[in-house]
């Protein structure tokens, strides 16, 4: 009796600790989602569309290996969480003294509200930019400030760590792509991806990591890329592209080159460009160019993958190690170039961060860019007229733009202003007749994220992709509206399969989302002597 | 988590509803997955399509390309959609285990 009883106790104490609360506060329910009509217009909600989401909660990862490996803790919310978050945080404002700075600068004028898609999504508005960052904001205030640590709450309006708060972080600063969309409004220039990217390695290192985003940087860090293929599956993929190309052009010596030493140029790209569709068609694409341009390239197994879904979170560790392996693939391979496929946050790594992480790259060659991005790459040889191209390849379509966030509000392209919004579409003019942008205000600096950039493409976020890609479909649908647009082209791997999602979802064929390399492969025209 | 039973053989199905070990699978077993998964009929074209998954995964450890498995069978190169809509059903059908939260976005 008296041990049935201290059972008793004791369960109803495991049922009560800070980790069982936490737990069944973030529990993952499948919630259903609606999408909305397409009229071609951006309305600005004046109340929550919905209320559940409060509710969206992506899964957590559990894998007690795999959270060793990575280097947080195992068994969930630690139990002294209340310090190590606030060590976390110290670390990180002064580590990345612009968080710091962006907690202080804030004046609250509201530029920023209404232009994050997903306020726009869900008319929640704690998904406003700025009350997702004030979920920061007042945790600084509290702890971080004199008059804080002085006077508490009151004086400074700021809040105590509570299980509360952690709810309603590891909700929003997961409902936040990190796009900086409302940081191109913003009259200080703060850049939101940067506190969400800070908020999510401080719900890491107190035991809440979320379950897609940290699978996949275990797997590029392990495997070398986001699938987590072996490098026999990698081969294997890349060998079946190839025949698969061969077969298609009835040309024997196109080739997806795999580790072959001495090639001028490695190129690397999401190991999506040879598993997911559409994404493989810019790799037919890909490998008609090198073809005929002649020059010889090689894919690495051990740099498989070009993403680097390190970025998302304020740990630039996971992100040099990721990294890594591209530069290490280029020393080993003897190349003498490095150039990008179509993949959105790759190509801001690349061209933004690698140089002061693995840089100088004084061994490759320095007549031409480091790193290239492949529209770069193609526009080149488009310009001296080295590709033969016949538009009429892609008559049936009028075609318009996705920039994609990464890549517009990324440093640049091509070493040229604004060539990351000009390039690529110069590009689809060489191989398209008709193009078409979407609304002025839906491109550009200004494009809308597709709903499930830097950590949210997971199934569980369904709900929150359908409402954060309603800015995208509505912008296409006004572009459908006014041009009769029925393509759009995207140099990003995650946008191409969201989108390829979404379209369908909101009653459009998945056959109208594509890569801008997807038009070049239909265009080109192999075997052609001219120009080369 | 869930277990079932076939003939005596005992075997688990995860939340996400994929079998937890890779043996015991056989013909019969994979009749019985389809049914819970809402496939009516586990046809010869359907059951090709799953051997061919289940081969590629004992050999690469990895989720195929759907157009390899195809190839294999020397199909249209949208077989496995045109069959199963989602490839995760033959996936689980074929009793393999998860394939990671990137392969489930992508496929």
């Amino acid at each position: 009796m008296a041990d049935k009883e201290a059972q008793t106790v004791t369960a109803g104490a495991a049922a009560t600790t800070d980790n069982d609360k936490i737990q069944a506060m973030l529990k993952y329910d499948k919630i259903d989602y609606q999408t909305v009509e397409l009229t071609g217009e951006i309305i600005l909600p004046t109340e929550p569309v919905d209320k559940c989401f409060a509710h969206i909660k992506p899964q957590l990862l559990t894998d007690k290996k795999l959270l060793a490996n990575l280097g947080y803790p195992t068994d969930g919310l630690v139990d002294n969480w209340k310090e190590v978050f606030l060590r976390k945080m110290d670390e990180m404002l002064k580590k990345y003294k612009s968080v710091r700075v962006f907690m202080d600068i804030c004046v609250k004028c509201g530029a920023c509200a209404d232009k994050c898609p997903y306020y726009i999504g869900t008319g929640d508005a704690n998904n406003m930019p700025m009350a997702r960052q004030e979920l920061m904001r007042k945790v600084y205030r509290r702890y971080f400030t004199v008059p804080g640590q002085l006077f508490g709450n009151w004086m400074v309006k700021g809040e105590e760590l509570s299980l509360e708060l952690l709810n309603m972080w590891y909700t929003y600063f997961y409902q936040c792509s990190e796009c900086r969309r409302c940081s191109v409004f913003c009259p200080y220039g703060i850049d939101t991806a940067e506190v969400t990217m800070a908020a999510r390695e401080i719900l890491n290192s107190v035991g809440l990591v979320q379950k897609y985003l940290h699978q996949i940087i275990n797997n590029a860090q392990t495997m070398g890329n986001n699938l987590g293929m072996q490098k026999n599956a990698v081969i294997n993929a890349l060998e079946f592209v190839e025949s698969d190309l061969q077969e298609e052009t009835g040309i024997d010596n196109i080739r997806i080159p795999i580790d072959e030493e001495g090639a001028e140029i490695l190129f690397v790209t999401p190991s999506a460009d040879f598993f997911a569709s559409p994404h493989i068609e810019s790799l037919y694409g890909y490998a008609k160019v090198f073809h005929q341009a002649g020059i010889s390239w090689t894919m690495s197994t051990y740099a498989s993958e070009g993403g680097n879904f390190g970025l998302f979170i304020h740990n630039y560790e996971h992100m040099k190690k990721i990294n890594k392996r591209i530069w290490q693939a280029a020393k080993d391979l003897k190349v003498k170039r490095v150039v990008g496929g179509e993949c959105g946050h790759m190509w801001r790594i690349l061209s933004s961060y690698s140089n002061t992480m693995w840089g100088p790259f004084d061994w490759l060659d320095q007549r031409y860019p480091i790193p290239e991005h492949i529209c770069e790459f193609t526009l080149n040889l488009l310009k001296r007229g080295a590709l033969k191209i016949d538009k009429s390849a892609n008559d049936e379509f009028i075609v318009t733009m996705h920039d994609s966030c990464q890549i517009a509000r990324g440093m640049e392209m091509g070493g040229t202003e604004y060539g990351q919004f000009e390039i690529p579409r110069a590009v689809i003019r060489y191989v398209c007749d008709k193009f078409q942008d979407m609304p002025e205000d839906t491109i550009r600096e200004r494009t809308f994220c597709c709903g499930a950039g830097q950590g949210l493409l997971g199934d569980d976020m369904l709900p929150t992709r359908v409402k954060g890609a309603i800015p995208r479909m509505q912008a296409y649908t006004a572009a459908k509206q006014a041009h009769g647009v029925n393509f759009i082209a995207l140099i990003c791997a995650i946008c191409k399969a969201q989108l390829s999602k979404m379209f369908p979802t909101y009653g459009y064929p998945m056959e109208e989302v594509g890569g801008i390399h997807q038009l070049v492969g239909r265009a080109i025209v192999l075997g052609a002597k001219e120009g080369v | 988590m869930e277990t079932m039973e076939y003939s005596k053989q005992k075997f688990e199905i995860d939340d996400g509803g994929f079998l937890r070990n890779l043996f015991p699978w056989n013909e019969h077993i994979a009749c019985v997955l389809a049914e819970k998964l809402g496939v009516e009929e586990l046809t010869e074209g359907k059951m090709d399509i799953i051997k061919v998954m289940r081969q590629y995964y004992l050999e690469f450890k990895s989720f195929p390309i759907l157009g390899v498995v195809c190839k294999n069978l020397d199909r249209s190169k949208n077989c496995v959609k045109e069959e199963f809509v989602d490839p995760l059903i033959a996936w689980k059908i074929a009793g393999l285990p998860n394939p990671g939260e990137e392969v489930i976005a992508y496929v």
